[in-house]
Parts: C-alpha cells; structure tokens; sequence
C-alpha cells in the first residue's frame, strides 16, 4: 500500500543519512586519529634526562642546578656500564693498555730517581721493572691463550711484593688482573672480530646515553643521548638484540632472525653482564619524566629538525597566511559588490562569472606557476630586487588561488540579501552606494564571512602554490617580506621527500601536520564564533 | 535614467526644508471641488503609461490626488496598482528595462524629467511596503535614517526627530524606554509602525502605502488604520489595499484600477454604494477579482 511504501523510503532515506554520517566520521577517526595522537606526542611525552640537557644547553630552558644535579646523579649509575665497557674494549684491543704499561715503566724509572735511588740497585730495580713490562707486554700482544695465561701468572706473583706497594707498578698488576678477568670468555685467537659487533653497541649505547666521558661528538646530533623515553626503548632494543640472517630451510631465502647479542656476539665474555645490567636499569639510568613541551611552539629546530620545535615555521604560516587574507579580502568583496551591484545583467558580466567560477577549480600547481612566472620573475625584478620566492610573492600567490572563492560566495551573499532591504533604503532617499555600505553589506556579512573562513584554511595549508614562490627549507627567521620562510605545510613536504634527519624524528613530522591541522581548526573556531554573532545580530537577538 | 541635479537647474525642485505650509489642521470635507488651505492637487497623472519591457505596467492613467486625503486604490491582483504607486517615486528604476511615458507630476513638477533630483523626490514622497523591512540597526538608527541622509547630525535634534516620529506613529509609549534594542525584535505589527515613522522622519508630503496591513494580524491592521486616520491631516496617504472593507473604512477617495487601466475615480461612499461602471460594480460585489 502507499503508506508503507512511503514509510519504507522515509526510514531508508533517514537510515542511509545517519550511515553516511557514522562512516564518514568514522573515517576521519580512523585517519586523524593516529596521525593526531602521533602529533601530539611532540608536545606530550616522556622527556628523559638527555632532553632536558638538551633544552638547558641549546635553548635556554630549564633549571640550571636541577639539571646539573640529575646530570651527576646520572653519570654516576653510567660509570658502572662504561667501565664494563673499557674493560672490555682494553681486553680486545691491548694496544691502549700497551702503552700504558710501557708508559709505567718509564714512570717508575722517574720515581726511582727521584726516590734518590741509584748505581747497582736502580739498575736492578729497572731490569726487574723492564722483565715484568715484558711479560705483561707479551701477554697484552699474544694471541696464544696458554702464554698469555703463563705471563699473567708470572706478573701476578710479584704483586704481593712489597718494593711495589706505594709505587706505580701497582697499576701494572692491577691491569694484569683485569686483563686476566676480561680475557675469560674471549677467543683470542680472533679478538678482531669483537671488534666490530663492540663498535656497533658502542654506537648504540651512545646514542642512548650520550657521548661517553671523553669523547667529543663531531654533529649536535651526537652529543645528546635519547632525548624522549620511545626513542630511548627503540635503541635499547637495537642494542640488546642483533639482527641475523639465517638458513631457515635449505634452498629458501634467508631468513631475518633477532637474537639477544650476549647469546651471540658476546657470549660469554665480560661485557655480557652489561647488557642485562642497562636493560634493568634503563630507568635510573635516563630517569624518563612526563613533559610538556610548550616551547615547541617558539623553538627553533636544531641539526636538521631533530631537536627543538616548530616556531618559525608557525610564524611563516601565520604571515603568509595573515598577508593573503588582507589582499584577497578587499579585492574579492569590492569585485563581487561591483557584479551584483552594478553591472548586473550585462553580458561582460555572465563572461566574468564564468571566469571566476572556473578559476577556482584550477589545480593549486598552476597558481604557484603562474605567481613564478609574473611576481617572481617579472615584477621582482621590475622593483629592482632578486627574482627569488619571498613571503611577498607567496602570499599574493595565495591570494589569487583564493580569489575566484571569496569572489563567488560573496557574489552569492550580496545576491540573497532581500530586495526589500534596498528598496526601505533607496525610498529614503539614500544613493546606492550608501545602501550598498549601511544596509546590504552588514547583511551579506554572513555569507561573505563563510566564504572567508573557507579560503582561510585553504591558504593556510597549501603546499604546491608557495614552493616555489615564497617558501624555503632552511634558513633564518625573516626579517623582511622580501626573505623567504618555512611554513607548516612545505616543511612537512621537505621531510618527507629527502630529508633524512627529519626522517629519524618522525614525531617531528606528525608534529608539524598536527600543529597545522590545529592552527587552522582554531583560526575556523574564530570565524565561525565571529559570523555566529553577527548572524544574531541580524536577527536582532 | 537618473536624476542629474545641477544646483542652479534643479534644486528648487523637491526643495522643501523647513515647515510644510500645507499640512492641514483640520479635517475638511471630501470634496474636491472644496479650496483647501493647499491649493493644487499633489500627485497629478496625465496620460501616464508604464511598460516593463514589452509587457504594460499601466496605460493612459489620468488622475489628481489630492492634499490630506487618503486615497485608496483597489483592484484585482496584476492590475498595475502596485507599478502606479511605485511609480510616484520612481522606486520601479530598479527593475531594469521599464520605461514610462506621460506625465506624472508631484507638487506640480514632472518627476521623470531628466533633471530630477531622485533622492529629494524620495524625501517629499516616502514609502512604506507590505513586508516590515526595519534595517538591522536599532530603533533609533532606523527612524535616524533618513534625517542623517538629508545632513542632519546633531544629536539633540536628532532625538527630537526621533521621538515626533514615534510619537505620530504611535509605537513611542512601547519603545520609549530602549531605543538602541535591535529593531527586528519587535513585533510585526511594531516592525510596521517602525517603518511608517521612519519614513514619516524625512518630512514627506506625500506618503505612499503599498499594502501596509496584509502581512499583520488584525489587531495590529486595526492600529494601522487607526494611524492612517490621524495621520491624514497632516499627510497625503495614498494606499493600496487589497481588503475592500479596508478602503471603505480608511478612504476619502477611492480609484479602481483593472488590467492597468484606471476605470473609475471617486470619493469612496460614492465608488462603494453606487458604483458608475459595471466593472467597478462586479469587483465590488466579488462577482470576479
């Protein structure tokens, strides 16, 4: 019967409505979600000691003595791994050691000397010193684990002698004892091949822990461990588990297989404890804590995007995008006043619309070709300045890729603003341009303020149109319109094409995305609170 | 089509500042023949055609109305009563491609001589329309409208504009106490009772009145009336109306209009009880229209 009929279509056309609406907000939290979440971790996240040292160091914020404090607390805990570390490395690599003992041995003939001993016993003296540097000499060098064990031995029996006690040919026996330890596990006969896996963990621990006590870092990047608590586990992890490529089945490819390096590389020898020892401890040893970074939003980055925050690119977008909204403004509702207003039905007009409606379907790309071509190529020059992109030309660019928009909901404004309002006007014996100021415009404002809202975030977000017309990679924060910036969305671009530091923060570049998804959802907020009000007013509440 | 004032040609025409002698303070008899104190007829049509494009507004409408009367127009819908009474102040040169022919004539002056200065016709002849169009100011920018037009910035003055404005249009006594509360809050028939004193602010001679109730409950149509009433001694109310009962009530002379043509002209007891031709008869007694 036609009653259900038309109550299937009612129930299915509100059905088919409402799913719409789920999927598509669904949608949006599905992509948003992650990417926002990821975004905000940039901000909020867990800021180990490294980070703070960074910021105190690079940026200037922060507690001097609080961070110094932590810094010692810190170094302290370290020296246990790093003297595992040493010793190790003093095990496979003896030539450090060698010349420490041979250095000893020099030292001691100083100390003789100058303990006024001299004739037949220093000459005695310096030949029982010049046997042990030998053999202990022998024993760093040999490869031959029964000599080495024999030599070490031989040293050792002296070591209770007390012609050595105050002297410093105790750190001769004291090195052969630790040699002795660290040798335990090792296969001397091939102490070279620790020598590479020992690089790779050293690598590791610095980039977790920072540079050891000593060693100068070539790049910013290097002086700093782990600076955030997710880097800081995704290394620990690269250091305790090695990547191996094995024979799963015979003939099949290789297959990638992680195994833990104190069952592999280091099995069984000294630096194996240390593993488990900065596994357990990673949190004394970093002391992650909850931060807020604030400052992401003024900071400049440091070392390719790495460290810092996002503020010049914020400023560049706000500039840029604040300049094209006071060229396009003007121009876009003065245009589409005059269409309306004044030249309504002739037929240079309807060509005109045609025009401004199909201009703003154009792709963005031909925009920023176009603002190459003549601002940047033809007029910069004509004003006696570098055909280079500078906020100038971006921003006018911009403007003219907003242009057609601002123009078309304007036109459409002024057009549905009822004509008994211009007729109460003009009976009162106004002209048109004063009913156009004092009663059309306040109530197209609405209209025209959509239209400005739209074009906002158009332009704030708009990568293609400023590549080549105002926006840079790198650089200081302008000074003058006629220098280029970074903005949010070229930066994100720059990252993900080539920039490989960039790379190795992503949070760096959700943070970017995010911060610009942020900006222009506020700026919308603004606009739309603004036009919301002024629709009110209209309505007289 | 607009005017083009030179100060020297054009400015005595629709040249009235200061005190209208013709507002007359007592109500005289409907008689056209009678003198008044004004002496000519106020809007005066001679032969006067009206055409939108290639379609007629009105043809050949020869009529005088006269000083402080109320003079109502009534016909069928499409007859071209609208187009006579927007004519009088030339509000149809917003429509494009019309054009007129004959002669229309306010205080003795044809107003679509190509000297006429439009904005002080729109001043002497003021307009009110069917739908209440308050601006979206306050109800003091709206009846301050047309005074700050004509120059007048002095605030005292302007308040004492405002009021007598208010005041003859009976809406001062409900808005006295908020004058800068939004004018689209009122009521519809207050919105209207906004508008009739804010084209009375401009110290018109003429006052058209296109339909002014048809959009207002009848209580509100009453006041309206009641206010057309007061205001005819010191206006020329001309009014279309669609309501019969209306034109009987309010009138003094009545002209029915069909199919753009005038058919008849009379005082209004006359035109209502012992109509001269038979259309006007037919209209009357609802056999068409």
């Amino acid at each position: 019967m036609k009653n259900t009929r038309r109550e299937i279509q009612d129930r299915s056309f509100t059905f088919f409505s409402s799913l719409s609406i789920v999927l598509m907000v669904g949608a949006l939290v599905i992509i948003l979600g992650p990417m926002l979440r990821r975004g905000f971790s940039a901000v909020f996240f867990q800021g180990t000691v490294e980070f703070r040292r960074m910021q105190l160091a690079q940026f200037g914020h922060g507690d001097e003595e609080a961070v110094a404090d932590e810094v010692a607390q810190v170094t302290e805990l370290r020296q246990e791994i790093y003297a595992i570390l040493n010793k190790f490395q003093a095990g496979i690599e003896p030539s450090a050691l060698i010349d420490r003992v041979r250095s000893i041995n020099r030292e001691y003939g100083q100390e003789l000397r100058g303990k006024n001993i001299v004739g037949a016993d220093y000459t005695e003296l310096r030949r029982r010193a010049r046997d042990l540097r030998d053999l202990l000499q022998d024993a760093l060098e040999s490869t031959d684990r029964e000599l080495v064990e024999a030599n070490l031995k031989s040293v050792l029996q002296h070591r209770a002698d007390p012609l050595y006690t105050d002297s410093v040919m105790a750190e001769m026996f004291v090195t052969a004892r630790q040699y002795q330890n660290v040798i335990q596990g090792i296969d001397l006969s091939h102490r070279e091949q620790y020598l590479e896996p020992l690089l790779e963990v050293k690598d590791q621990l610095r980039k977790l822990l920072g540079p050891m006590p000593g060693e100068q870092a070539p790049l910013l990047m290097e002086e700093y461990g782990a600076t955030r608590w997710d880097i800081a586990l995704e290394t620990l992890h690269d250091l305790l588990w090695q990547e191996q490529w094995v024979t799963v089945e015979a003939g099949q490819e290789l297959q990638k297989q992680l195994v833990r390096r104190e069952e592999s590389q280091f099995a069984g020898t000294s630096l194996a404890p240390m593993f488990g020892l900065a596994e357990d401890h990673l949190t004394d040893l970093l002391r992650p804590k909850r931060t807020i970074y604030w400052h992401y939003f003024t900071d400049d980055w440091k070392e390719g995007h790495f460290f810092g925050g996002v503020g010049p690119e914020i400023y560049g977008t706000l500039l840029i995008t604040l300049l094209t909204m006071l060229f396009a403004i003007p121009f876009g509702v003065i245009s589409a006043a005059f269409l309306v207003e004044c030249a309504s039905e002739h037929i240079s007009v309807k060509i005109i619309r045609i025009c401004v409606n199909t201009l703003a379907g154009v792709p963005s790309i031909v925009f920023g070709l176009f603002g190459m071509a003549f601002f940047v190529l033809f007029i910069l020059p004509n004003l006696d300045r570098k055909p280079q992109g500078c906020i100038l030309t971006a921003a006018m660019t911009l403007a003219v890729l907003v242009l057609p928009v601002i123009i078309r909901a304007s036109e459409e404004a002024i057009r549905s603003v009822p004509a008994t309002y211009r007729e109460a006007s003009l009976a009162l014996g106004a002209g048109k341009f004063r009913t156009f100021m004092t009663v059309t415009l306040p109530a197209a404002l609405p209209g025209i303020l959509t239209g400005i809202i739209l074009s906002l975030s158009r332009a704030a977000g708009e990568t293609a149109p400023i590549l080549f017309t105002g926006a840079v990679d790198m650089g200081p924060v302008p000074r003058s319109l006629f220098e280029g910036s970074r903005t949010l969305a070229t930066s994100g671009y720059y990252i993900a094409v080539g920039d490989k530091i960039g790379m190795m923060a992503p949070h760096k570049q959700y943070g970017l995305i995010t911060t610009l998804i942020v900006l222009v959802l506020g700026l919308n907020i603004l606009a739309i609170l603004l036009r919301s009000r002024m629709s009110r007013k209209l309505r007289g509440q | 089509m607009t005017k083009l004032s030179t100060p020297a040609a054009s400015s005595h025409l629709f040249d009235f500042k200061g005190t209208i002698e013709s507002k007359s303070k007592t109500v005289t008899t409907p008689n056209p023949e009678q003198t008044d104190i004004c002496e000519c007829s106020v809007v005066s049509a001679k032969d006067f055609s009206f055409y939108y494009g290639k379609t007629t507004g009105v043809k050949n409408i020869s009529m005088e109305i006269f000083p402080c009367r109320v003079t109502a127009i009534i016909g069928p819908s499409g007859c071209g009563k609208s187009t006579f009474l927007r004519s009088i102040n030339r509000m149809n040169d917003l429509i494009p491609a019309t054009r007129a022919t004959g002669i229309l004539e306010v205080n003795g002056q044809n107003i679509y001589d190509k000297r006429t200065n439009l904005v002080n016709l729109r001043q002497q002849v003021g307009m009110v329309f069917q739908k209440p169009n308050p601006f979206a100011k306050s109800i003091f920018d709206n009846v301050a409208y047309g005074p700050r037009l004509q120059g007048i910035r002095n605030r005292t003055k302007l308040e004492g504009l405002v009021e007598e404005c208010l005041k003859s249009s009976a809406l001062w006594d409900e808005v006295k106490d908020n004058l800068d509360k939004s004018a689209l809050a009122l009521s519809g028939g207050q919105q209207q009772r906004l508008c009739i004193a804010r084209a009375l602010a401009t110290n018109p001679r003429v006052l058209l009145m296109d339909e002014p109730c048809s959009a207002l409950d009848p209580l509100a149509t009453a006041r309206i009336e009641d206010l057309i009433e007061q205001l005819k001694t010191q206006y020329t109310i001309i009014i279309v109306t669609h309501n019969m009962q209306q034109a009987a009530r309010v009138s003094e002379h009545a002209a029915f209009f069909c199919l753009g043509e005038l058919i008849e002209y009379d005082l209004t007891p006359k035109l209502f009880t012992n109509p001269s031709h038979k259309q006007t008869e037919d209209y009357i007694t609802g056999r068409f229209g």
